[in-house]
C-alpha cells in the first residue's frame, strides 16, 4: 500500500508537470502575475488540464481494458488491439460517417461500442473453436481476425474516400484535446470503477469456466460484464483520442509479473502505471519537437513495441 | 549441264542487277513517301523530369495519371480518353463518370488496359512518377512533375508543354494571362492583408503547412505573408495543437480540409476549428478564414483550371473583383448560394459516396 501511494505521488507530479507543456507561455509565474489578460489561466483551463485529465482517463481504462480482456481470453498476449476489437470499434465509426456524418459523438460512440462489442464476441467465439489454446496462438489468431475486420473496414474507406480521413481517426494523439471535447471519457472512468468492484470475479473467472460454475457463480454473467466494459472502454477511446497500442499490453503484464493474477491488488497498480505510461509518452511527443507535437501512437508505438518483443522472448513466455 | 550452268549465272546476275536497280527505285519511292507520311503525323521532341520522349502532336488517345495535367487540358477544351480513379472536383466532373476509362489509381496503372487501350500517349507525374518506366514501355509517355518551389513558373512550363504537343500553345498564353492578372490582383491585396497560417483538418486534427510545402505557393506567389517563416516541408505538414494557432495568432486562416469528401462543405473543418482558442485569433474574429476546396489543392495539384478556381475562390474571401474572370467570380457565388439554398446536402452527397 505504501509502495502504491508513492507511484500515485510520482505520477502526480509528472501530471503536474505535463500541465506546464505546450506552445502558450504557461507557468506558475504567468498564472500567479495575471498579466495579458489572464491568457495563461485560460489556456490551462481550455486546454491543459482537459489534455492532462483525457491522458488520465484514457491511460488507466485503456490499460484496464487490457487486463480484462487477457482475462477473458486466459492469455496474457491479448489486449484490445491483438483481438480485433478496435478494428471493429473504428468499422463502426466509418459506418457512423458514412450513413450519419451528423451524428453527435455520444451516438458515434454507441456505435462503436456495438460494433466492438460483436468483434470481440467473434473474437472469444473463435477462441472456443480452437482445441490447442497455446499461448501465442491466441494473440496470432486475435490479430489476423483484426486484419480481416480492418480489410473491410479499408476496403469501404478505399471505396468512400474516407482512408486517409480513417486514419487519422485511427492515430491516436492528444494534440485536439479541449475544454468540451474529452468529457466522454469519464464515462471511461465509470467503467474502470465498475471493473475494480467486480475485480474478484474477474479473478475467479480467470481459472476457467468450471472452476467458476463451482464457486457457484455464473460464468456467462461475468464474461458479458467483462466484454461490455472492454467495449466501451475501446469505443469511448477511439472516438475521443484514436487508438493507443500496445498499452493494454505492456502495463498488465509488467504489473502481473509482479502480483500475480490477483485482479483486485493489481487494478490500482495497472490504472497508475498506465496513466504514467500514457503521460511520460506524451510529453514526449510533444517536447521533441517542440513547437510541433508527435502523437502518442507513434511514440507509444515505438516504446511498446520493443517492451512486447521483451514479454515475447523471454525465457519463460511459454509458461505464462 | 555446265552451259546451262554458266547460262544460269548470267542471267541470275541479270535479275540481280535490275532486281537492285528496281529496290533502289522502290527505296526512293517509299522514302519520299515515307517522308510524306512523316510530315501527316508530325512528331516533336519533348523533355521532361524523366529524359526525352517523341511524342505525336495532337495525339489520338490520351490517358493521364495526373489530374493537374487533366485540368490544363480540360480548359484547353482537349478530351481525355482514360484517367485514374479518384475523386473528382466538380470542374472535372466529367471524368468521374463510368464513360471515361478509369485505368488504374492514381498512383499504380492497371497495364493491361492502358496497353489494350493502344494510347499514342501517357502523361504521369508526382504520384505516379515511379511508374514512368513501365508505362513508357507501352506508350510514349512524358512525366510533367510540377515543382513546389517554383511552383506557377513551374505549371506554366507544364502547360506550354501540353500547349505544344496538342497545337494549343496561342490557348495556354491566353488561360495564363488570366491567371497572371488574377495572381497580380490578389498580390496587392494580400500584401497588407497582415500574417496568414495554412491548416490542414482531418479526423480531428490539425496540421500546419509551411511555404516549403506542398501548399507553399500560396505564400510564395499569392503573397499570403506566412505568420511562422520555418514550418518544415514534410507531406502532410506538421501535427500542431490549437494553442499553436493561438500562439501563433494569424491574421488570415487558409484552412483546407482533407475530409470534405464526406460531402460536408467545409463543415468539418470549421467544427474542428471553431473553439475557445482558435476563437481568440484574429483571423477567427475578423471573419478571416478562408476553406479553399481540398480536391483542387490537394488532389489535382495544379493544372491551369483548378489554379484559377483556387485563386477564384480566395479572391471571393478577399473581396476582390477580377475584372479578367468575372463570370468565374460569379459562378463562384451563385455556387455558394445555392448551397445556402440546399438545406440538407449531406444527405445528397451521403448517397453519392455509398453508390
Amino acid at each position: 500500500m505504501k509502495r502504491l501511494t508513492l507511484a500515485i505521488f510520482v505520477i502526480a507530479i509528472f501530471a503536474v508537470l505535463s500541465l506546464f507543456i505546450g506552445v502558450s507561455d504557461v507557468t506558475p509565474q504567468t498564472l500567479l502575475s495575471n498579466s495579458e489578460d489572464g491568457r495563461a489561466l485560460q489556456v490551462l483551463l481550455i486546454s491543459r488540464i482537459p489534455r492532462t485529465l483525457a491522458i488520465i482517463l484514457s491511460g488507466a481504462s485503456m490499460a484496464i481494458a487490457g487486463l480484462i480482456m487477457q482475462i477473458l481470453a486466459r492469455n496474457n498476449f491479448v489486449e484490445p488491439s491483438t483481438a480485433g476489437t478496435v478494428e471493429s470499434a473504428s468499422m463502426g465509426i466509418l459506418f457512423v460517417t458514412a450513413f450519419a456524418p451528423g451524428m453527435p459523438l455520444f451516438g458515434k460512440m454507441l456505435v462503436a461500442t456495438i460494433f466492438a462489442l460483436a468483434g470481440t464476441a467473434l473474437f472469444l467465439r473463435i477462441l472456443q473453436q480452437i482445441p490447442l489454446r497455446s499461448v501465442l496462438i491466441v494473440p496470432l489468431v486475435g490479430m489476423m481476425l483484426g486484419g480481416v475486420i480492418s480489410a473491410i473496414t479499408t476496403f469501404f474507406a478505399y471505396r468512400l474516400e474516407l482512408l486517409q480521413s480513417l486514419n487519422a481517426w485511427m492515430m491516436g494523439s492528444f494534440a485536439g484535446v479541449l475544454r468540451g471535447r474529452y468529457e466522454l471519457l469519464w464515462i471511461s472512468l465509470i467503467l474502470t470503477l465498475i471493473a475494480y468492484i467486480a475485480a474478484d470475479q474477474f479473478t475467479v473467472a480467470g481459472m476457467g469456466q468450471d472452476f467458476t460454475t463451482n464457486l457457484g457463480m455464473n460464468y456467462n454473467r461475468v464474461m458479458t460484464l467483462g466484454l461490455i466494459i472492454v467495449s466501451m472502454v475501446t469505443a469511448v477511446n477511439v472516438v475521443t483520442v484514436g487508438m493507443i497500442p500496445f498499452l493494454g499490453l505492456v502495463v498488465p503484464n509488467v504489473v502481473r509479473l509482479t502480483f500475480g493474477d490477483n485482479v483486485r491488488l493489481a487494478v490500482p497498480w495497472i490504472a497508475v502505471l498506465g496513466t504514467g505510461f500514457v503521460l511520460i509518452c506524451d510529453m514526449i511527443g510533444r517536447i521533441i519537437n517542440f513547437p510541433y507535437e508527435i502523437p502518442i501512437s507513434v511514440v507509444i508505438g515505438v516504446i511498446g513495441s520493443f517492451i512486447f518483443l521483451y514479454l515475447l522472448l523471454r525465457r519463460n513466455a511459454r509458461v505464462a | 549441264m555446265f552451259t546451262n550452268r554458266v547460262m544460269n549465272r548470267q542471267s541470275s546476275r541479270f535479275f540481280a542487277r535490275s532486281a537492285y536497280t528496281t529496290l533502289l527505285v522502290l527505296a526512293l519511292v517509299f522514302g519520299a513517301t515515307g517522308i510524306l507520311f512523316a510530315q501527316d503525323v508530325e512528331e516533336v521532341t519533348i523533355t521532361h523530369n524523366q529524359g526525352e520522349t517523341v511524342v505525336p502532336i495532337n495525339p489520338e488517345t490520351v490517358i493521364t495519371f495526373d489530374l493537374a495535367s487533366l485540368s490544363t487540358l480540360n480548359a484547353l477544351g482537349i478530351e481525355v480518353a482514360g484517367v485514374p480513379d479518384a475523386n473528382y472536383p466538380e470542374s472535372l466532373s466529367l471524368y468521374a463518370s463510368e464513360d471515361i476509362a478509369k485505368v488504374g489509381s492514381l498512383f499504380e496503372p492497371d497495364y493491361e488496359l492502358v496497353n489494350a487501350m493502344e494510347p499514342d500517349l501517357i502523361i504521369v507525374a508526382a504520384r505516379s512518377a515511379a511508374v514512368y518506366p513501365q508505362l513508357s514501355e507501352i506508350a510514349p509517355t512524358i512525366d510533367l512533375t510540377a515543382d513546389n518551389t517554383d511552383y506557377l513558373n513551374s505549371q506554366l512550363h507544364n502547360a506550354e508543354i501540353l500547349g505544344q504537343i496538342f497545337d494549343k500553345e496561342e490557348e495556354v498564353q491566353a488561360v495564363w494571362e488570366d491567371i497572371a492578372a488574377s495572381v497580380e490582383a490578389v498580390n496587392e491585396v494580400t500584401a497588407e492583408a497582415g500574417t496568414s497560417l495554412i491548416v490542414m483538418t482531418s479526423g480531428g486534427e490539425v496540421t500546419a503547412y509551411g511555404p516549403d510545402s506542398r501548399f507553399g505557393w500560396l505564400h510564395e506567389e499569392l503573397g499570403f505573408v506566412p505568420v511562422i517563416e520555418d514550418i518544415e516541408e514534410a507531406t502532410h505538414g506538421e501535427a500542431i495543437s490549437f494553442e499553436f494557432i493561438l500562439e501563433a495568432n494569424p491574421d488570415w486562416l487558409i484552412v483546407i480540409d482533407r475530409d470534405v469528401a464526406i460531402g460536408q462543405e467545409s463543415e468539418a473543418a470549421e467544427q474542428i476549428l471553431d473553439n475557445e482558442l482558435v476563437a481568440q485569433t484574429t483571423a477567427w474574429q475578423n471573419d478571416q478564414v478562408i476553406y479553399l476546396d481540398p480536391t483542387n489543392l490537394y488532389l489535382v495539384m495544379g493544372g491551369l483550371g483548378a489554379i484559377q478556381e483556387t485563386i477564384d475562390d480566395i479572391a471571393v474571401d478577399l473581396g476582390i473583383e477580377l475584372d479578367s474572370d468575372e463570370e468565374a467570380v460569379e459562378e463562384v457565388t451563385e455556387e455558394t448560394a445555392e448551397e445556402a439554398a440546399e438545406e440538407t446536402p449531406t444527405e445528397e452527397a451521403t448517397e453519392e459516396s455509398s453508390e
